[in-house]
Formats: C-alpha cells, structure tokens, sequence
C-alpha cells in the first residue's frame, strides 16, 4: 500500500513537473560598426601591402549613419559622408555616400578572428581592374 | 578442429580473392583513367605583328587514344591580359575524324577543370604549365573547349590543325606566347595527357611605353595598369646592367608627376619621403599612392610619371636603360 502510494506521489509529481517551455529563437544582433576602425591588413590585387605602405594612421569613425575618415590613404571614398548597410541583420555590402559624389558600395565579410570583429571592404579606388581588399578592426 | 581448420582455409581463401580482385580493378580504373596523349608538334606564328592587327597561329596537334573516350577538346593560349583573349579571340580546328571547321568557345569562369582539384582551367594552367618565363605578371590564360564532343576510338593516333586568331590591343609588347592542348576527361593530370608549347619572345609594334614582359627590367611599375589614386610599387633592379648606383648603400627615387595641365611637379629629395626599401640582391622597391605623394588638389590629375633613382647624395642619377633619360609611366586603365 505503502509502494502504491510512493509511486502514485511520483507520478503526481513528474507531472505536474512538466510543462510546456516556451521557446524564444534568439534574434540576429544588428551589426555594430559605430566606433574607430583602422586598418590591420591591405592586398591589392592579391599582394600584401600592409607592411609596405604606412596605413597605420588612417582611421575611419562610424557613427549611427554617418561616418569620418582621418589621414586618409586610398580608399573606397575620399570624403566623409553617410553610411548604410544593405540588411543591418545580415549585411552583404556596405554603401558609403560621400557629401559632394556618388555612393560607392563594397561587398562585405564581418568575421571575428581571434575574437575581435573584423570588417573586410573589397573596392577599386584607381583602375577598376586593381582591387583593393581592406581588413578593419577597432581602434583602441 | 577439422571444422577450424576448414574456416581458416575459407578465411584464405577469401583475402587472396579479395586481393587479386582489388589488383584487377586497380588495372581496369587504369585502364580507363588512361585516355588520351597529346602533343603540340608545330606552332606556327609570326614574329611580329602591327598592334591592332589579327595574330594569326597555326598549331598541329596529335592525339593518341588508349582507350574509346568521349571529351571535348581543350585549347588554351597564354596571352597579355590587355589583349582580352576571352572576348577578342576565335579557335577553330579541323582533324581526321571531323569534317570541316569546329568551332570553340571560351570555358566560362569558376568552370572546374578535370582532375584540378577543384581549380578553374585558367589557374589551373598557370600552376601546371607555367608562364613561359614572362618576366611581368599581367599575363592571363584562357582555355576554350570544343563546341560538341567527340567520340573517339581506343589505340587511335588523330592529327589536328587548331587555327587560332587573336585581334590584338593597340599596346607595344613584347611577350613569350604559351599555347596548351588536352581534353575535358584528362584534363592535366599527367605530362602525357596534354601538350604544351611556349615560344620565342613575339613583338606587337605599337605605341606608347614599351611592355617588355621577355627581358629583365631596370625598372618596373606595378600594377602596369593604374590611376594616380592607386597605390603604385617601383622597383628598381640594379642586377640587370651596371649602373652608378651598384654600390649604393642606399637608394632613393626621384619623380616627376605629369598634370592634366600639363604642369609637371618634382619630388627629388633624398628624404624617407623617398627613400626606398631594400629587397637584396640590388634590388630596391618603393610604394607611392601618387595623389599624397604630389600634394594633388581635387581637381588635379595625373597622366603620367617621369623618374629616376638616386644614391643618398643624389649625385648619381639613373634613368631609362642606365641613361639620364627618364623612365616614362602613363596612368591609364585597361
């Protein structure tokens, strides 16, 4: 009798133990670009030239929509302007419009390597056929 | 026991079958991966051309079958990218088990080539072929396969004549043409599965700056191609003639930028500004981004940049061929 009740205490129990658990997919984070970002590896056309030209100065600051380019060097724009994503969850490529000329678009990677966010920009600041790939990472 | 031993004799039994089946099918899978040989027995091109005018080539080919196969035929010429082959060029041949001309066309890009692992045609000839000693990197293959596949019959030799016709840029080059031959199964995976051939430095007499991609240069720009708002690396190489920096500890350039307006502005001071990086051997290189390195205001433009090299006194000077004549770059883009 002893037994049946024990059990029948433990059914009860396990039951009222289960319930329904509701379930919140976990959202994309918008990607954050807002900040100081410099440069820490440049190719041009496949060839490193990080550490034969003097990047080390140029800064470029994001802030919500726009952005700031200081000691520029040859870049996808030359002027401070406005930037967009093309989908702030799940960005392809990057649009910066300069005040006084067109928007130049990049494609766009957002890896994170050795666990700091980097952003890669691909563009041709010269002759189309040079292309230019940018690796930016925060600034301290 | 006699029933252990029985199992033991099967169990023998079944490895030595096992063996000698893996050894058939290796030689069948030999057998089949064994297509075709091919060769480039002649090439046939002139010397020398005007810029702009068609190059004509002639190339005899023999393939020789092992096995029956169907492929499609693979012809691919080594060319200066300025001449953009893929667009401008036409290859037709004809053969003994065809009739009349067949028509080529150029292999779309990212197609993977046979056996490439992965490679497209183009990367994958420059990685297995080579360059044919161009000294410049502004060279490019393209591969062109045969409009329709052929069947052909196993232990057979084919004789082809492949007719290539390439309309030329207007530049004046000098460049060491490549051609290869092979077919859509093999593809490159052995020497005798394809064939190739390089020739003897060819001349396309055109104007502007001579791009000599067959001999050494003193000095050279890189990209060939740009704008003054690219990032340009000069160097120089005092190892292909004597000159009066060759023991130089030190050596610095000294250029002159061409405006749009005709002004031409100096940069001609032994400073870091200029000073240039060793890379050993004599060799010396320089990366400039021309609009900083001449101050440009927005609405100035380079057409072009006049230099030379000097030593830490900027004394000894040296330009085009070891001369005092400048070396001449023109910004311009494909």
């Amino acid at each position: 009798m002893n037994k049946l009740l024990i059990i029948l205490t433990i059914c009860a129990a396990g039951l009222f133990a289960c319930k329904p658990e509701h379930l919140i997919l976990p959202g994309e984070p918008v990607k954050q670009l807002s900040g100081n970002w410099q440069i820490i590896k440049a190719t041009r056309n496949g060839t490193d030239l990080t550490a034969r030209f003097d990047f080390s100065h140029f800064r470029i600051h994001f802030a919500d929509s726009s952005y700031t380019i200081d000691s520029l060097v040859p870049f996808i724009v030359s002027k401070n302007g406005k930037w967009a994503f093309d989908n702030p969850a799940y960005p392809f490529s990057i649009s910066f419009q300069p005040a006084d000329s067109t928007a130049k678009r990049s494609p766009l990677l957002y890896p994170v390597t050795n666990g700091q966010r980097n952003v890669i920009i691909t563009f041709s600041p010269g002759c189309s056929q040079n292309t230019y790939q940018y690796t930016l990472q925060k600034a301290n | 026991m006699e029933s252990k031993n029985i199992k033991q004799g099967r169990g023998r039994m079944f490895r030595r079958i096992a063996g000698v089946a893996w050894k058939v099918a290796g030689a069948l899978l030999l057998l089949v991966i064994a297509g075709c040989s091919m060769t480039i027995d002649s090439v046939t091109q002139p010397s020398a051309i005007n810029a702009g005018d068609v190059l004509p080539v002639t190339l005899n080919v023999t393939i020789t079958t092992n096995t029956a196969q169907t492929q499609n035929f693979m012809v691919a010429v080594l060319v200066p990218k300025v001449w953009k082959a893929a667009q401008n060029a036409t290859i037709t041949f004809t053969s003994d088990i065809t009739s009349g001309d067949q028509g080529m066309t150029v292999i779309p890009a990212g197609t993977a080539a046979p056996n490439g692992g992965g490679l497209d045609w183009p990367t994958y000839l420059a990685g297995k072929i080579g360059n044919g000693g161009n000294l410049l990197p502004d060279y490019e293959w393209v591969a062109f396969y045969s409009n329709t596949s052929y069947s052909v019959a196993g232990n057979a030799t084919i004789h082809a004549t492949v007719s290539i016709k390439i309309k030329t840029s207007p530049d004046n080059l000098l460049f060491k043409l490549g051609y290869c031959v092979a077919n859509s199964v093999d593809g490159l995976s052995s020497s005798d599965r394809y064939g190739s051939k390089f020739t003897n430095c060819f001349q396309s007499i055109g104007t502007g700056d001579l791009i000599d991609f067959c001999n050494p240069q003193l000095a050279n720009i890189d990209p060939r191609t740009s704008l003054d708002n690219d990032i340009i690396s000069l160097t120089f190489d005092g190892g292909v003639q004597s000159t009066p920096l060759d023991n130089a500890s030190q050596v610095y350039l000294c250029i002159s930028g061409i405006t749009d307006g005709g002004d031409s502005l100096s940069v001609c001071t032994q400073t870091d500004q200029t000073k240039m990086t060793a890379l050993g051997l004599n060799k010396w290189s320089k990366d400039i981004w021309p609009r900083k390195l001449f101050s440009l205001t927005d609405n100035q433009h380079l057409t072009g940049l006049r230099y030379w090299f000097t030593d830490a006194s900027g004394g000894n000077k040296v330009g085009y061929a070891g001369t005092q004549d400048p070396f001449i770059y023109t910004f311009k883009c494909q």
